[in-house]
């Protein structure tokens, strides 16, 4: 991987509209701050390495080394990367979730977790209207507040570098995929510190095809709904095409094809559907309601799921041959237009300057005959 | 006892420029001084504030320049000798009234001192008031050296009563601020009580209304006045020929500018050919005087600063006198022979006079400059133009700045005139965007904040500070209520008008004399006004910033925040210190990713240095005024604070 500063980072990647505001760039110095979903830069840094640009998942991100890392072989070619194992899932009873967004598969591991001791702190997202921020939680009895998702791009990183911070050692996090690619560029230690531990307890990813831009989200919805009282916002399944919007004011329709306009130009470049690099990963089960699809990637992440279904916290079958080609046709679609993309822009192994991604050549050569 | 009040006339004693001013002033019998600080004009009302008591004066720092000069206009009307003393740049802010006095002329003896500024030394313009004597048509005095300055003044106020106009003694920071041996005259005595008669002729300024119609009438007068003036100015002692009878080159000069010009003429020594008429009275000019000396001479230089004034008048003179005079060869800032911005001094009339003369002087090393700036640059320690160490306003800026960096939409803001204009630089991290004169940020914001409509969405903030917003800070926030302007006005209160010497104004319970006043509540006039109003500390960082994200993000109108905390130099606070500051070198991160010397790459109070060899910030105890302000911004809490017990 090839470092550099803050000054490649604004220039490369925020003034390019490549930022995603993960947030993986703040909260580690004085300089980068997040707000309203949007990354600002306060004053230059003179620095021409740092964490900053180390850890964005939008510049020079190097697949093989993060899949050497976490699952000890390089970056292949599968739809959905490393599995264990697909289920179908939902919270089980043990973990009494009143509200969730699909069916609570992710609040209910995140809060066994935390119970058991597998994590010492959860980082997860409370919402203020649309807006999305990071909260360090370390009660197990505090996560069922923060279920259901919001569709704005969050600085959800940045409460894993203060969970860093503060000293945390057992981190979980649950993130998109962009956010759970930084968390893994945290977990390689990219600037090389010495008596370097992974912080990382568990890394539990959502599916995402794109995210929305807060500022531009608030845009739309400001002349539709009171959004000082938002309570709720859901895509139903499809050929619904809408957004239903619930607030003090009832609740509206707003057409997807007017949502699409607030997505970030940067969701444009995300080859990750399924969070290829977390633990867990989880998602919507397309046309089945009330169900996720669960992918264990990692010996850690089928573990806790294994005990969590023994422990009753979450209910879960094999997922059929049919359901898994469809969940990744729907990846490889997604990979192969973001890779398309990059390519055409000359962002991906660009031989100078700096690449959104690296990786071996070859492989990248048969995704896009695939 | 004062100097100023010494009664052994016939005595000499070292006094600077403002105080020979003062000191003719006092022997004038001035009994009612008052103006706006400025520098240089700032100490002679000073001056006067100290020995009001001694010598029974009515002295006041007014709200701006014009109320000064209608202030000192009621005591000239009621009898009483009176003064008005501004920078340059006050005179366009009385001009009004000015305009409008020249033409209703005065009782008393009247003196208004214009101190200008030529280089800009402590102004952000380089301002003439020498234009506005012949604008508004009123005689101009301009003293050449501190005895003059004494002699003159006291003589203005002799030449006003006879003339019943208001007389321009104009000064200039080399004059102001330099001092010099005068020999002191008799102080009188005088207990003239004050009465405004009106009981007179409508036409009759001395004894009836004193108002400007009939205009065609009255501005007649003046001019007859002024021609009357010019014959005076004939014969006054204050204008100077020194040279040979008909000399090669005649210098034609005033103020400052004829010092340099003598010691030009020396040492080059050119005596012999080249001469000087040194002009005290300015304007009108007298016309006869400068004739003759033209006829005589083969050429003619002028130097004065700023402005071609005396060039351009000459100049008219000489072509409606060239029957007389003859066609002459006139070199001065018009032709480019003296440069036409900027400070003069003796090398630049050097310079012009070896290439009118043709005689060669090489009074410096023709690489003297280079070197000089090359140990300047290597040798002195670098000092940047910044805030004071614990200045409040470098914690204002810091929450201003990074609000508005945090908002992310291009917010800017518009300044105005006080220390606070440094925050164009680096010392305020760059924030202010357009500085132009007092108020006018608050103006500009206002326009900038109706630009909505056009699809302007960036924030649009002023900053103000609390004499300038008593001076010309209301009108425009009245405005931007009025008019529905989505604009934040932030008053900088740092209680004072800091920057020019901490000048009481009327936020404050003291007045000029130093005896208790009312105090008017900032806060309660702009509530009154109809804006909103949130106060906070600047040294509060974390709150006023949380304050000013709510108001940028979420306020509609013209909105008002008052950060109050004292200037760092007041006579309150100077020397001591709330926190005993120290940094634990073993938390500071450095120049290491997570901070990077944010404390003295980027905050940069003078206080905190960088130790390279440590690698570590520290505190330079004598430097670090202890305002804690630097403990809230480290990122590792390395800079620690503890209250200092009383
Ligand atoms: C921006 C976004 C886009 C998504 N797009 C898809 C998609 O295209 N297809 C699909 O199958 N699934 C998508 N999901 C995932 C889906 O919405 C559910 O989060 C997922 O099915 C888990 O459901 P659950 O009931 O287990 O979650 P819950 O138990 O309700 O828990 C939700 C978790 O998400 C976290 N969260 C909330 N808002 C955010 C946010 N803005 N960013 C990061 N984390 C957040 C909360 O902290 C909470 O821990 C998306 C999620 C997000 C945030
Ligand atoms: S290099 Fe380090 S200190 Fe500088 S901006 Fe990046 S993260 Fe901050
Ligand atoms: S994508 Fe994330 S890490 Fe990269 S610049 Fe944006 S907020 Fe920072
Ligand atoms: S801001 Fe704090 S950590 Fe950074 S250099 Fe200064 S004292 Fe050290
Ligand atoms: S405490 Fe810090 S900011 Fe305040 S004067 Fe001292 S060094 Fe400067």
């Amino acid at each position: 991987m090839q470092l550099a500063g803050s000054k490649e980072l604004v220039s490369g990647v925020i003034k390019n509209d490549l930022c995603i505001g993960c947030g993986a760039c703040v909260s580690l110095c004085p300089y980068f701050k997040s707000h309203n979903g949007k990354t600002v830069m306060l004053f230059q840094c003179s620095r021409d390495k740092g964490r900053c640009f180390a850890y964005c998942p939008r510049v020079e991100v190097d697949l093989d080394g993060i899949s050497q890392y976490i699952y000890g072989r390089p970056y292949g070619t599968e739809a959905m990367g490393n599995y264990i194992t697909i289920r179908s899932s939902r919270a089980g009873a043990a973990a009494g979730l009143k509200t969730f967004q699909t069916a609570g598969t992710v609040s209910s591991l995140m809060m066994f977790a935390l119970g058991k001791g597998v994590i010492d702190s959860a980082v997860v997202t409370a919402r203020d209207g649309v807006k999305g921020k990071p909260v360090v939680v370390t009660d197990a009895s505090k996560i069922p507040g923060y279920a259901a998702t919001g569709y704005s791009a969050a600085p959800v990183a940045s409460g894993f570098n203060e969970a860093m911070n503060a000293g945390y050692k057992k981190i979980g996090i649950v993130g998109t995929p962009c956010q759970v690619n930084a968390v893994a560029q945290i977990r390689t230690n990219p600037m090389e510190t010495e008596n370097f531990t992974d912080p990382s307890g568990m890394v539990i990813g959502l599916f995402c095809t794109w995210a929305l831009d807060t500022g531009a989200f608030l845009k739309i919805l400001r002349d539709k709904t009171d959004i000082a009282s938002i309570k709720r916002y859901d895509i139903p399944p499809p050929p619904a095409g809408v957004m239903k919007v619930q607030s003090g004011s009832g609740t509206v329709d707003i057409p997807l094809t007017e949502i699409r306009g607030a997505i970030p130009g940067s969701c444009s470049y995300c080859h990750d559907m399924t969070a290829e690099f977390a633990d867990i990963s989880v998602g919507v089960f397309e046309g089945r309601e009330k169900l996720n699809i669960l992918i264990t990637r990692t010996r850690r992440g089928e573990e806790l799921v294994q005990a969590a279904i023994s422990a009753g916290f979450l209910e879960a079958e094999t997922l059929g041959d049919k359901d898994i080609s469809e969940l990744a046709a729907a990846s490889m679609n997604k990979k192969k237009r973001a890779l398309a993309r990059l390519a055409l822009e000359n962002k991906i192994n660009s031989a100078e300057g700096i690449s959104v991604l690296r990786m071996n050549g070859e492989i990248l050569k048969q995704l896009e005959t695939m | 006892m004062s100097v100023l009040t010494d009664k052994n006339a016939g005595k000499t004693a070292l006094l600077m420029g403002n105080e020979a001013l003062v000191r003719g002033a006092l022997e004038a019998g001035v009994r009612v001084a008052a103006g706006y600080p400025g520098t240089p004009s700032s100490d002679i009302i000073e001056n006067l504030a100290k020995v009001a008591d001694e010598r029974n004066i009515y002295v006041e720092w007014s709200v701006n320049e014009k109320v000064s000069l209608e202030v000192a206009a009621a005591g000239s009307f009621a009898g009483l000798r009176s003064l008005c003393v501004m920078k340059q740049n006050g005179v366009n802010v009385a001009s009004d009234f000015l305009l409008h006095l020249a033409l209703s002329g005065t009782r008393a003896g009247m003196v208004l001192i214009p101190c200008d500024d030529p280089g800009s030394i402590s102004s952000v313009n380089e301002g003439e008031s020498r234009h506005f004597a012949r604008l508004v048509e009123v005689p101009l005095l301009e003293p050449g050296n501190f005895q003059e300055a004494r002699e003159m003044v006291r003589w203005a106020f002799e030449l006003s009563e006879q003339f019943r106009t208001l007389v321009m003694v104009r000064s200039v920071t080399r004059l102001s601020h330099a001092s010099g041996n005068v020999t002191l005259g008799e102080l009188p005595e005088s207990d003239t009580k004050a009465y405004f008669r009106f009981d007179g002729n409508l036409l009759d300024a001395q004894t009836g209304p004193v108002i400007t119609a009939p205009v065609p009438m009255r501005h007649a007068n003046q001019q007859k006045k002024l021609k009357q003036i010019a014959e005076v100015f004939e014969t006054s002692k204050f204008n100077t020929y020194t040279g040979p009878e008909k000399p090669e080159l005649l210098i034609i000069t005033s103020s400052a500018c004829s010092l340099y010009s003598v010691e030009a003429v020396s040492l080059l020594k050119l005596e012999d050919r080249v001469g000087i008429l040194k002009l005290g009275t300015t304007w009108p000019l007298p016309e006869k005087l400068v004739k003759s000396h033209i006829t005589k001479a083969g050429a003619v230089l002028f130097v004065e600063e700023v402005l071609p004034f005396l060039e351009e008048n000459v100049k008219v003179l000489a072509l409606d006198s060239i029957e007389e005079t003859g066609i002459k060869k006139y070199y001065g800032k018009i032709n480019g022979t003296i440069p036409s911005v900027n400070e003069m001094n003796p090398d630049h009339v050097i310079k012009a006079l070896t290439s009118i003369i043709g005689v060669e002087y090489s009074g410096m090393p023709a690489d003297y400059e280079q070197k000089a700036n090359i140990a300047m640059f290597t040798k002195a320690p670098a000092r940047e133009l910044t805030f004071c160490p614990g200045c409040p306003h470098r914690a204002s800026f810091w929450s201003i700045h990074n609000s508005l960096a945090m908002d992310n939409r291009d917010g800017f803001v518009c300044g105005d005139i006080g220390c606070y204009t440094m925050a164009i630089l680096g010392a305020g991290f760059n924030s202010i965007k357009t500085a132009h004169a007092m108020g006018s940020g608050t103006g500009i914001a206002s326009g900038f904040g109706k630009l909505g409509m056009f699809g302007m969405e960036q924030p649009v903030v002023s900053v103000c500070g609390d004499s300038t917003f008593f001076h010309a800070g209301m009108p425009p926030l009245v405005n931007a209520i009025h008019n529905g302007s989505d604009m934040l006005m932030i008053i900088l209160d740092n209680r004072g008008t800091a920057m020019t010497g901490f000048q009481p104004h009327p936020g404050l319970e003291v007045d000029a004399m130093g005896n208790r006043a009312d105090a008017t509540d900032i806060a309660e006039v702009c509530r009154a006004l109809g804006a909103t109003v949130v106060t906070s500390d600047p040294f509060d960082i974390a709150g006023t910033q949380e304050k000013l994200m709510d108001t940028i993000e979420n306020g509609k109108g013209a909105r008002v925040m008052i950060l109050r905390q004292i200037c760092a130099l007041s006579p309150e606070k100077k020397g001591k210190k709330q926190y005993e500051v120290t940094v634990d070198t073993s938390l500071c991160r450095g120049t290491d990713c997570g901070c990077d010397r944010l404390c003295t790459r980027v905050f940069r109070c003078p206080g905190l240095v960088w130790n390279k060899a440590g690698g570590h910030a520290q505190i330079d105890e004598i430097i670090c005024a202890g305002c804690g302000v630097c403990t809230d911004i480290c990122p590792a809490g390395a800079i620690k604070r503890s209250e200092v017990t009383k």
